[in-house]
Formats: structure tokens, sequence, C-alpha cells
């Protein structure tokens, strides 16, 4: 078993399925936005990086790491409220353009303003499980207590967002509320509210995954952490199809795994033209992404 | 014979052709500056009179667009020689850039396309630049210009083909990934490219002895260098502008906004849609490797961390707040593109803020970022946009 | 167009062809920025972005050098006035907020006009711009790289380099590590430019043979915060490499640590003086593992460390802590850092070698001083010494040991030199640095 477990396959699953997470939880939460509020969130990483370095400011105060946690998220909820409230609403029926525009100088205010108040400089977080990997009759293997919480919670955020998406009350006056406002508001559902709702749910899976990213061992937190990896959540969000949660989750993970496999058998730079070329295929073959259906035009 | 009759304008700017160059030749003596003098001279009365000329617009557009251009140009490069050389070379790269700008202003708002990769295209025309010029040293400028262009009008291609199908933000991520790939295209070519380090041109750029006398200004090698690399940047921007107008004017140039405002009244009509789609694509890469082109030359090196997604983020900001859709935008986009270190440095001055400090340092970005929000939110057509609706108000009133 | 209009663009056009004719440009200075009571010179620096942190302090510190001067009446009257413009080695984003292209930033302080350009920092940036600063006659002082692209004086007369190069730092690395280690397995990682090629070839030509060599490219460790050096820490603990060489900047030397103990691995690191700055490695330790993972490890320096009793350290920390405008909370306990190091040691070089130039200072004279003269009174441990077919600056040092968070201390403490090329025996320094001139007490 042990040799199995070490082995060079099972090594680059494993380590794969640790990014794949991090890519499903960027591509959900791009997937959320998309279909509560119909744009493309650009800085749906700065946002929850944002959020983090607030949350994390407690720690001068001496707060431990599970606080600091709650309140990035509180920071998170307030932060993506307060954005979909005052710099998204006044855009809908706007050209789709426009607010990509704008979230890309959202994007390029929030670096800035976490750099004037915080620095470039890694800011070290502390993490709440050993980054040591485990060894299995003296090899290394893939796995360790930090990894492992990191792909655990991700799975169950994931997890925990697709079935509120899907399977729930809420979840579908989320989905009707961004299809069919009108309609639904003549049922008594909040139209606003839920789209406040949906860009504060997705703000908060975005600062989960920052939190994971930046208690990596040797790094730290910075204003850039998330641009990474956004591409990546990108192409996976765009494989699976913007308007598919579960397709965000799974094109990710997949991502994630393939990546690691360029990365051992062929070399670095080969990884993001890879991705690319998996983008582009998947594209020509399914132009709404491979988990979505068709959908026709109106005319 | 009237004042406005056109055969007394002419024979009117025929002699005062004849009087400018008497007096250049007297003033500068009959050496190479005094005939250069002279030409621009003539130059300015020749467009002049031709602009003056009634109903040059209507009848004769080509003709028109082309007149203003060579005005415009003449009096760009006359100013050029009064100003420091540093000046002159943020000009030169305001020029290259605004190149670039008018591809992504024409595919964006012509067509309605969204591209986040033309920082990856002006990379492509760039290293097709260095890589030409590293292996043919003898073949001129314009020439090399050109096979920058076409390698970028293919890679546009390459990627403009996938993209016939795809919606909005597909296409959005699409063009992302080529632009967050590029640097790693390059790093694999290593070889080629010269990895991190980039490449050089073999030669510094001067201007061919018989144009000696117009950039002989009596200073150093490097304003000369500097003046004749401006002025060169300054000529390729009108020429592109040039073809640019008459593009957007053109039947092309229609069937493209009539696709971005209703594609399928464009079908019901017999545009076809990839095809259309394809070219924008192609027209916009194409003109992103001229600038990139253009800016290699400018720098007389290329550098792969240049041509990285940040460009391409800056390179959307600077059209969008320039204004999309318009010519005018690009050029305003350049302008800004050229200045805006200055415009900040003395922002920091006037408010005293400590310049290596953490928030001055970040103030580009914030007033960068800052600006793309509100541009977009209150004035989506940006400053060529707002420009518009102001004149036609004013116009209106009166 | 009407008449008026007409009448318009004739004037227009009459003045802007008046004005080409009348402007000529500015009649130049006698000697481009020097006046009676002032030298400008500048300087390109990774003042923000990806290059910043650590390497934004260095041209403060040699500023701050020049300040303690200017106060002390500067060089024979003249106050030295260091103008430091923000390229962001080259690379947009990363939070750059300067502009991100060294000609651009280059032909700036060309406009000023400054007498030279002294330590600008980065090979591909500094590279850039070699053919601008000759074609303008402008010296390219002390660039802040290890590259041999500086020691190039047929092509390039006014560029001139001054730390060790690459190659020359992993020879005397050799040299140690045959003696220390013999037959050990040796594995090497460098970046993917010629800091790793050149320290690779310095490696091999001092008689190690490397077990595996990897290069890792830098657009790569930032996309992945640092994940992308784990595979090649991975192939060096299943080659079972007792010693690994790093020639890494300091990002890519905590990846590489960070990996290493993630993995239980722990070989002797052997790291480029580029990237083993104590306090800037162990930053994001603080706090995650019980001691810094750097002690340990072998370095080399080339400037006294803050443990040896160099009269220097005293000094570079008294001219630092009187410059708060450029280091804010510095005081009279704080410990020096490589980077400041650094800095103040070329600034040291660049006014001795204002001062031994004379009072008629002239680009040709300053040249002509920097190649005949030895300088052996600045803080570098050996003197520096160029020729007119040497460029490259400094060639000694001594190897290193982590000892903490903030200190490195000399290992055995002989000085060595050496030479870049692949034969150039690396020898005990025949002479050292000697001390403080006074007139800079």
């Amino acid at each position: 078993m042990d040799p199995f477990l070490t082995s060079r396959i099972v090594t680059d699953i494993l380590g794969g399925l640790t990014n794949g997470v991090i890519y499903g939880m960027v591509a959900l939460s791009l997937v959320l936005i998309w279909r509560s509020t119909g744009v493309l969130n650009f800085a749906q990483g700065a946002m929850p990086m944002f959020a983090t370095y607030v949350g994390f400011a407690l720690l001068s105060y001496h707060f431990s790491y599970w606080w600091c946690v709650v309140a990035c998220v509180i920071a998170g909820v307030l932060i993506g409220g307060l954005t979909e409230r005052l710099l998204v609403r006044p855009l809908y029926g706007k050209p789709e353009i426009n607010p990509i525009v704008v979230m890309v100088g959202y994007l390029i205010v929030l670096e800035a303003v976490a750099a004037a108040i915080w620095s470039s400089f890694p800011r070290s977080l502390p993490s709440p499980f050993s980054s040591i990997h485990w060894q299995l009759a003296g090899k290394p293997f893939a796995l360790s207590p930090f990894i492992v919480y990191e792909i655990a919670s991700g799975l169950l955020v994931m997890i925990a967002v697709a079935v509120l998406f899907r399977f729930t009350k809420l979840g579908l006056q989320l989905r009707a509320s961004a299809v069919a406002p009108e309609v639904s508001r003549l049922l008594g559902v909040r139209v606003g509210r839920l789209l406040t709702l949906g860009w504060m749910l997705s703000t908060v899976v975005g600062v989960i995954t920052t939190i994971l990213v930046s208690s990596n061992f040797f790094s730290g937190l910075t204003p850039q952490i998330n641009d990474g990896i956004f591409a990546f959540g990108f192409i996976a969000a765009a494989i699976g199809g913007l308007e598919s949660p579960v397709g965000a989750i799974v094109a990710g993970v997949v991502l994630g795994i393939v990546n690691q496999f360029v990365t051992d058998y062929v070399n670095q730079n080969a990884v993001i033209i890879i991705a690319l070329a998996l983008l582009v295929v998947s594209l020509m073959i399914r132009p709404s992404g491979v988990f979505t259906k068709p959908s026709e035009r109106r005319v | 014979m009237k004042l406005n009759d056109p055969r007394l304008r002419v024979q009117v700017a025929v002699i005062a052709a004849i009087a400018a160059t008497v007096i250049s030749l007297v003033s500068a003596g009959s050496t190479r500056e005094g005939v250069a003098y002279a030409l621009v001279l003539d130059l300015v009365i020749a467009c002049a009179t031709t602009l003056s000329l009634p109903d040059l617009k209507t009848h004769h557009p080509v003709l028109f667009r082309a007149t203003l251009t060579l005005l415009g140009v003449d009096v760009a490069i006359s100013i050029t020689r009064f100003l420091s050389s540093s000046t002159n070379f943020n000009l030169a790269t305001g020029a290259a850039m605004s190149i670039v700008l008018l591809g992504l202003s024409f595919l964006t708002g012509a067509s309605g396309q969204i591209s986040l990769g033309n920082g990856a295209f002006m990379g492509v025309g760039a290293f097709a630049m260095a890589i030409w010029a590293n292996h043919h040293a003898t073949t001129p400028v314009v020439l090399t210009l050109l096979i920058a262009v076409a390698c970028g009008a293919l890679v546009g291609l390459l990627l403009g083909l996938p993209a016939t199908r795809l919606r909005g933000p597909y296409l959005a991520g699409m063009t992302l990934a080529f632009a967050v790939a590029f640097t790693f295209i390059l790093s694999s070519f290593s070889s080629w490219t010269g990895g991190d380090s980039g490449l050089q041109l073999p030669t510094e750029a001067v201007a061919p002895r018989w144009l000696d006398g117009f950039f002989h200004a009596g200073t150093s090698p490097l304003t000369t260098t500097t003046l004749y690399i401006t002025d060169v940047a300054i000529v390729v921007a009108g020429v592109a502008f040039f073809f640019m107008a008459n593009l957007f004017a053109s039947r092309i140039g229609r069937s493209m906004r009539l696709i971005r405002d209703n594609d399928v009244a464009a079908e019901l009509v017999g545009i076809s849609l990839p095809r259309t789609r394809v070219t924008a694509f192609i027209v916009s890469s194409a003109y992103a490797a001229l600038g990139g082109a253009l800016l290699t030359l400018i720098d007389n090196s290329v550098s792969p961390a240049t041509y990285s997604f940040a460009l391409s983020v800056t390179i959307l900001s600077l059209i969008v707040i320039g204004g999309i859709g318009t010519i005018s935008g690009a050029l305003i986009g350049g302008v800004i593109y050229a200045f805006s270190t200055n415009v900040i440095s003395w922002i920091t001055n006037q408010t005293g803020l400590n310049p290596q400090g953490n928030f001055a340092s970040q103030l580009n970005g914030i007033i960068f970022g800052g600006l793309l929000i509100l541009t977009m939110l209150f004035a989506p057509l940006g400053i060529a946009g707002a420009a518009r609706h102001f004149w036609h108000r004013v116009r209106s009133r009166t | 167009m009407t008449i008026t209009g007409t009448a318009l663009l004739l004037c227009l056009g009459l003045v802007t062809a008046g004005t080409s004719i009348v402007g000529a440009g500015a009649a130049t200075k006698k000697v481009p920025g020097v006046t009676a009571t002032q030298i400008t010179i500048g300087a390109t620096e990774p003042e923000t972005g990806i290059a910043a942190s650590g390497y934004n302090q260095v041209a403060k510190a040699a500023d701050a050098v020049f300040k303690y001067v200017n106060k002390h009446g500067g060089i024979y009257g003249r106050k030295i006035k260091y103008v430091i413009k923000d390229d962001c080695y080259g690379t947009p984003g990363f939070g750059c907020t300067g502009v991100p292209n060294t000609a651009t930033q280059t032909h700036a302080l060309l406009g000023i006009p400054v007498f030279a350009t002294v330590g600008s920092l980065g090979t591909p940036t500094q590279d850039s711009v070699r053919a601008l600063l000759k074609g303008d006659d402008v010296p390219q002082l002390f660039v802040a790289s290890g590259s041999q692209d500086w020691n190039n004086p047929h092509q390039y007369p006014g560029l001139f380099g001054w730390q060790p190069s690459y190659n020359e730092e992993s020879k005397i690395f050799a040299k140690y590590i045959n003696a220390t280690y013999p037959n050990a397995s040796v594995c090497f990682l460098g970046q993917g430019d010629d800091f790793g090629t050149d320290g690779l070839a310095g490696l091999i030509a001092g008689g190690i043979t490397p077990t595996a060599e990897s290069l890792y490219s830098v657009g790569a460790l930032v996309t992945t915060n640092g994940a992308s050096i784990a595979p090649y820490i991975q192939q060096f603990q299943s080659d079972k490499c007792t010693i690994v060489v790093l020639d890494t900047i300091p990002g890519a030397t905590d990846a590489a640590i960070g990996a290493a103990l993630q993995l239980s691995y722990s070989p002797q690191w052997v790291i480029s003086s580029v990237g083993s700055d104590p306090q800037t490695v162990d930053a994001p330790f603080v706090g995650k593992v019980p001691t810094d993972p750097e002690i340990g490890a072998i370095s080399f320096s080339y400037l006294p460390t803050t443990t040896t009793n160099s009269p220097w350290i005293p000094w570079i920390t008294k001219v630092i802590e009187a410059d708060p405008a450029d280091f804010p909370g510095f005081t009279s306990t704080s410990v020096l850092n490589g980077n400041i190091a650094y800095g103040a040691a070329y600034g040291v070089a660049f006014v001795e070698a204002l001062r031994a130039t004379g009072k008629n200072l002239t680009r040709a004279s300053f040249l002509k001083t920097l190649q005949s003269v030895t300088f052996s009174q600045t803080p570098s441990l050996v003197p520096l010494r160029y020729t007119t077919s040497n460029h490259q600056g400094l060639n000694g040092g001594y190897v290193t040991t982590v000892i903490s968070d903030a200190a490195m201390k000399p290992l055995t403490g002989t000085v060595y030199t050496t030479d870049s090329s692949t034969t150039g025996p690396v020898i005990v320094a025949k002479t050292k640095s000697s001390g403080i001139p006074a007139w800079l007490k």
C-alpha cells in the first residue's frame, strides 16, 4: 500500500487536488455572481483579499486564528454587500462591458489601497495545522494536516453552496431573481436583497479561499495573492460553464490535477499554455461550457 | 473674383508657398535645414488650402482625412523640435500606445467584442520586431514594422477563429488566458526571445542620410536620436489613425456597428457574423502589434516582463477613460499614458506626501482605478464621449 | 471651411513652422549634472512592484550616505543630489506605481541631466539601457547585479559593475564545499537567467559536478505564490542530495526552504548572497515554526557582517539613523540588513571616487580616476579595483553562516578572491580593506 501511496501518480493527484479545490472555489464564486447578477467579477480575488487583511488585522490585538477567520467572514459579507449596492446596482441594464470595466478598476483600487495601508510586504498568517507532510515508510507522502484541512474545508464549502443553490428555497429565489426579476417581485421575493446576498455569499467563499491560500507555509498575505489563482479559476469556470455551480467545482478540481501532471511530466511554463489550449478547445466544442445546456438566442 | 473662389485660394497658396520657401532658404542658408523647413511650411500651406476648399468633407472624405492627418502630423513634428528629449521620449511612447488603443477602440466600440489580451498582441509585434532585426539587421525599418504587423494579424486570426462563437464573458476569459499565458509562451522559446532578459536591437535607430537635415539640431546625439524616433512614431501613428478613420467610415465599419447593436438584424441583412468578428479581431491585433513593434524601436530593446496581463488591463483602462469606439479617445488615452507619471509626481509634490511612503507610492493605482470606476459609472463614453455630448449641448443652445 | 478657419489654420501652421526654425534645443551645460555647488546623479530602482521588498532599501541607503556627506560640506563644496526613479524592475503590476519601463525612467534622468547613473538595479533592466547611456556618454556606474554584462570595457567604456560576479561567488562556494564536504552529493537550483547559469558555471569551474541542476522561472514563482519550486526540491530529495546550492532571490529561497520543511528534508543549504539576507528570508516563517529554518545555512558576504567589529558597522548605523526620511523608525539598536549595507557600501565608493578625482570634475577625469585608483577604504572586505580591461568590481569575500533571524557571521574568516574565468584559481586575499578614511568620519 505504502509504495502506491507515495508513488508519483498518487502524489500528483493529491497535490493537484489541493490546487484544484482552490480553483474550484474561485470558479464557484464567479459562477455565483454570474448566475445571480449577470456580472463577470474581475475583482473576485481582490475583494476577499481586502476582507482577509481587515480580519487578520485583529491578530495584532491578540485574537486567535479562529476568531480572525470569523472576522474575515464578517468583513467579506460587508464588502460583498456594499459592492453590490454601490458599484453594481447602478450598472444593471447597461452594456455588459460596463460592469467588467468597473470591476477591473475596483481590482486596481483594492490592491492599491491594501498596499497603501498594509504595504506589499508578505504578511505571515498563522496556520492552525502543521504543514509537515506525513512520512510513509520513510518517504514523504503528499498530504499534511494542513493540506487535509485545506481540501476538507474547500470541499465542504463548495458542496454546501452548491446544495444551497440547487436544493433550497433560498437558492431557488436567488436563481429566480437573476433570471426573472419582475416575476419574482410579483411573487413576493425581495429581489434586491437576494442580489446582494448572492454577492455576499460569493465573497465569503472567496474569503475562505484566500485564508487557505495565504496560510501557506512560506509565503504570506500580499495584495496580489489571488491574482494567479484568479486566472485558473476563470478558466475552470469558463470550461465548466458560467451557468453551472457543479460544473465550476468539477472543472476546477480537474484543472488542478491536470496542472499538477503537466508540471511533473512536462515543465512549469507549459501549465498555463496547456490550460489555455484546453480552454480554447473546450469553448470551440461547447461555447457555453461543458456543463450548461446550449441556450437558444431570442430573436 | 470672390474670396471663396477655390481658384483664387490656390493662386494665393502657390504665392505663399514660394514666399515661404524663399524666406526659409534665405534665413537658414541653402543648407539641408533650410530645405527641410521650407518643405514644412509648404506642406502646411498646402494642407490649409486644401482644407479650406468647400464641401471637401462631404465629397472627398478620404482626401479630407488625409489632409487633416498630414496637417496634424506636420504640426506635431514641428512641436517636437521645441521639447526636451525626455518629453519627446514620453510622446513617442504615447504615440505607440495610442495606436494600440485605436485597435481596441475599434474592437470594443465598433464591434462590441471585449479583448483582455491586447497587451499580449503588443508583445507579439514587439518580439517579432526584435527577433527579425537581430537576424536581419539590414532590413529597412518600415519593412520590419510591417512584418511585425503581419505576425500580429496572424496570431489574431488564430485566436479570432475560436472567438467568433463566444459570447461576452467567454471571449473576455479566453483573451485573459492568452494574456496570462503569453509570458510563459515567451519563456518556452527562450532561445529566440532571450528568456527573462529579453532582446536588444542590434543598432540604435539613426536617421537615414537623406533626412539628415531635418534632425541635425545641433545638440547632443541623444537628442537627435530621440527626435528621430519620436518623429517616426508620430508619422506611423498618423498613418494608423488615417487608416482607422477610413475603416470606421467604410462598409466594414458600418457592418460592425450593426452587429454590435443588433446581431440578428445584421445576419438578416446578409452580413456574415463570424467573418466580420474575425476581421475586427485581426484589425485590433494588427494594430496592437504595430504599437508593440514601435515601442521596441523606441526603447531599442524588448523585455517579456513588459507584456504581462497588467499591460492588457492598462490598455483597456486607457481606452475606457479616453472613450471606447472613438478615434479621439485613443489619442486622449495615449496622452494620458505618456504623461500620467508626471501628473502623479506633481500631485505628490503639491500635497506634500512623502514620495517614498506607502500611500504616495500607491497613488497611481488609486487614481487610475478610481478614474476607471467613476468613468464607467458616470461617463461610460469616456472623455471623448463626454466632450462630444457637451459640444452637442452647447451647439443646440446657440 | 470659412475664410476665418483658413486664416486660423494658416497662422497656426506658420507659427509652428516658425518655432521649428527657432527652437534648437537648450544650450548644454559644461559638464552635465555638475555645477559649482551640486552634483546630480540618478538611478532606476525597484522602489515598488515585484522586486521591491528588500531591494527598495538599497538606493535609499546610498542616499543616506550622500546626505551625511552633504551635511559635512559635500565633496569640494558640491552637494550630491541622488535622483531615484522607480522602474518596478521593468515589470508592471504587483503594486507597481512607478513607470515599469527602464528606458523611460532613464530618459527622464538624462533629461535632468545627470552626471552619471549610480547603483541602478537589475540585469535585464540595465542591459536594456546600456546603448542609450553610451550614446549620450553618461557613465553607468556600480550596477547592482552580479552579471558579467557590466565587464565589457571595449564596447561600453563607461559601464561598471560593483559586486562580485555570480560566477566568482560560486567558485568560492565550490572551494569551501570541496574542502569541507568532499564527495558530498550536491544539487543546484538557480534562477532562469544569468544569475542561475553563471552561478552553475562557477560551481562547475570550481570542481563540483551537481547530481541535479534546475532553473526556475520568476514568472511561475510569482503566479503560483512559490509552489512552483516544490517539485525541484522533491527531486533533490529523491536524488538524496546532502547539499543544495541556491542561486535564488529571497522569494525563491523561502519557497525552497519551505518546501524542504514540508518534506522533512534537511540538506545543508548554500545560498547566494543575493537571496540569503536573514531578515528578509525569515520573515514568512515567523510564528509558523519554532526556529528560523535558515539558521545554519551557508552564504557568502563581501561586506563585513554585523557580528564582526568592523568600524563600518557603527558608521553605517549612524548614517542610516541620521536619515529618518528614508528610514523611519531606524534607531541605534536596529540591526543592519544586507540591503542597507550594500547601498551604503557603493555610496561610500562613489564619494571616495569623487574625492579622488579632484575639484576639476568631468566625466573623463572621473572615469580615469576610477580605473587607476585602488579604493581600499570602503566597507567591502577586499579593495575596490577597476582597470581599463576589467570593470567587474569587487572580486572576493568570505563564506558565512546564518546564526539568527537577523544576522550572519563569518565561518572561517578567511577572505578569498578569484575571477570570473573558468580557470582562475580561488586564492586567499592578498590585501584587505583598511578602515574608514579620516575625512569621512
